[in-house]
């Protein structure tokens, strides 16, 4: 089976921990970009396609669940798994009632990331599909119309 | 009245002169007050080392140790015992000479009874009112290391969870590029590099290791409170019993009885459902340890004007004496190290002061342990 490359967008003031951890996903066949704020992860986002946003909860300036409202709203589809060093579980649910996918605490399992950045995409796939079904009824009912 | 106030008077006579000792304590007995009594110094400090005193009344002029100095070695020995004395007519000198000493006061004979009487009931007040000072002293500073205790358990919990904070960050840096390293070498490239065993070792090590660490500053962090906590109803029986779901496979291995006497009606408090169902999560998993197979876990609610009292008792192991004081504090630990990190009754005192609550802990070796948690009552007005 060939892997389809998964496009992440990991965005972590961490630099060495985004250097590391996008080196072990490329490694692994992934299409990784990067950003170290939430402002360059919006650029990123305007111009990158992106499958699943991995965020670090807090970030200095614009913070992880700032960020988060932000790509909900401009890029609704995107998958948004969040990471958080500071073990309040309580924000990540609170990120999830705000659309994330998920969350992950660091350090996390590898073999964890996987599983969820998987069903991550699968999600969107899945949301991208219903959308063009729902777009191709449109057009059918549109054409039958006239 | 009086009477019974008197029986409770421990009382000693001391007088080398027979009569004048045998008249004395005929009279105190028509008062209700009977003295024993000793001829010498001597056998004062002999009857007082196998006898409690309250009050001695001490002749001054005595042969053998004198009166002064029977005092002296009175107070040295027995502080709590006031002693009166009896001076001669001539010699009120004695009598200063003796309150300087430590005496309670002295009369002058040939002696008034009702004076006496007077005396020996101001000196035990006084001796009542030490006692009661002792306490309340032994009272107030057993609540304050109480509280020293408290306060240090806080910021202690701070401060581990800002450490556990700062490491998990390093800890991911390290996890990733060891993951990383372990995806070099396992490539195809590397399959004919002879050294490839040792490295993925020393990799395994790495990772090993951060597993651990890891345990730690997420036991640490895996509770941390937001500025508000979630206060609602919470009903203590649903709460146990959702815990005890997540901690089946263990009851079950080990065929633990599980017994509730929760009245349905102590039973509702004002608090964090999900901060105390992590506590009970720690002193359950804590109880099923401390039990062989067959052991049972008692769940019980008692109710105060203001409270609900939860016990959480099992018939385990139990804490040695040595150790009762200690099982608060993080990294305590009696389990290997890769059994228990000794955070979780830290952890679950640390959450409930959070939420204003307290736990109290008795133990027995051999017979078991029980804890205690003071929840606040819910009542309308809450909400």
């Amino acid at each position: 089976m060939i892997k389809i490359p998964i496009k992440i967008l990991i965005v972590d003031d961490e630099k060495d921990f985004v250097e590391m951890f996008s080196l072990r996903l490329k490694k692994q066949g992934e299409k990784v970009s990067t950003a170290y704020n939430g402002k360059d992860a919006l650029k990123v986002l305007e111009t990158v396609p992106i499958d699943v946003v991995i965020l670090d909860i807090r970030m200095p300036g614009m913070d992880g669940i700032d960020t988060l409202k932000q790509i909900k709203t401009l890029h609704p589809i995107v998958e948004v798994i969040l990471l958080t060093g500071h073990g309040s579980t309580e924000t990540a649910v609170e990120g999830m009632k705000l659309g994330a996918f998920d969350y992950l605490m660091k350090p996390a399992d590898f073999k964890d990331i996987n599983v969820k950045l998987e069903n991550a995409r699968k999600r969107k796939d899945e949301q991208e599909e219903r959308i063009r079904q729902a777009e191709a009824r449109l057009l059918l009912r549109r054409s039958g119309d006239f | 009245m009086d009477r019974v106030y008197d029986d409770k008077i421990r009382l000693l006579l001391v007088d080398d002169e027979e009569g004048f000792r045998r008249t004395i304590s005929k009279r105190l007995a028509k008062r209700g007050m009977i003295p024993v009594q000793a001829s010498d110094g001597e056998e004062c400090l002999g009857i007082l080392k196998t006898t409690p005193m309250d009050v001695v009344v001490l002749d001054v002029k005595m042969p053998g140790i004198s009166g002064i100095d029977t005092l002296r070695l009175i107070k040295q020995e027995f502080e709590n015992i006031q002693v009166i004395l009896l001076t001669g007519n001539v010699a009120v000198s004695d009598g200063i000479d003796g309150i300087k000493s430590g005496a309670f006061d002295y009369l002058t004979k040939p002696v008034e009874i009702d004076h006496l009487v007077n005396k020996i009931k101001q000196a035990f007040e006084i001796i009542q009112l030490e006692k009661e000072k002792q306490k309340e002293r032994g009272y107030r500073e057993k609540l304050e290391k109480k509280m020293i205790d408290t306060e240090r358990l806080v910021s202690l919990g701070t401060m581990s969870t800002g450490i556990a904070h700062e490491i998990n960050n390093p800890l991911a840096i390290i996890n990733e590029s060891a993951g990383f390293m372990k995806q070099v070498i396992s490539s195809p490239e590397m399959s004919m590099f002879s050294q490839k065993d040792a490295l993925l070792l020393g990799i395994e090590k790495i990772e090993k290791s951060i597993k651990r660490a890891r345990k730690i500053t997420h036991e640490l962090l895996g509770h941390v409170k937001k500025q508000d906590s979630q206060f609602s109803q919470a009903n203590l029986k649903a709460l146990l019993y959702e815990t005890l779901g997540l901690l089946k496979r263990e009851i079950k291995n080990k065929q633990i009885n599980i017994n509730w006497e929760i009245d349905p009606k102590k039973n509702m408090v004002w608090s964090d459902p999900y901060q105390l169902r992590q506590v009970m999560m720690n002193l359950l998993s804590n109880a099923i340890h401390a039990l062989g197979e067959n052991g049972s876990i008692t769940l019980s609610t008692r109710e105060t004007s203001e409270d609900i009292i939860l016990e959480i008792k099992d018939d385990g192991i139990g804490i040695p004496k040595e150790n009762l004081g200690k099982i608060f504090d993080p990294f305590f630990t009696t389990k290997p190290f890769d059994e228990g990190t000794g955070l979780g009754l830290f952890v679950a005192h640390k959450i409930l002061s959070g939420l204003g609550c307290k736990i109290d802990v008795t133990s027995t070796v051999g017979k078991g342990t029980c804890f205690q948690i003071r929840l606040p009552k819910y009542d309308k007005s809450n909400e």
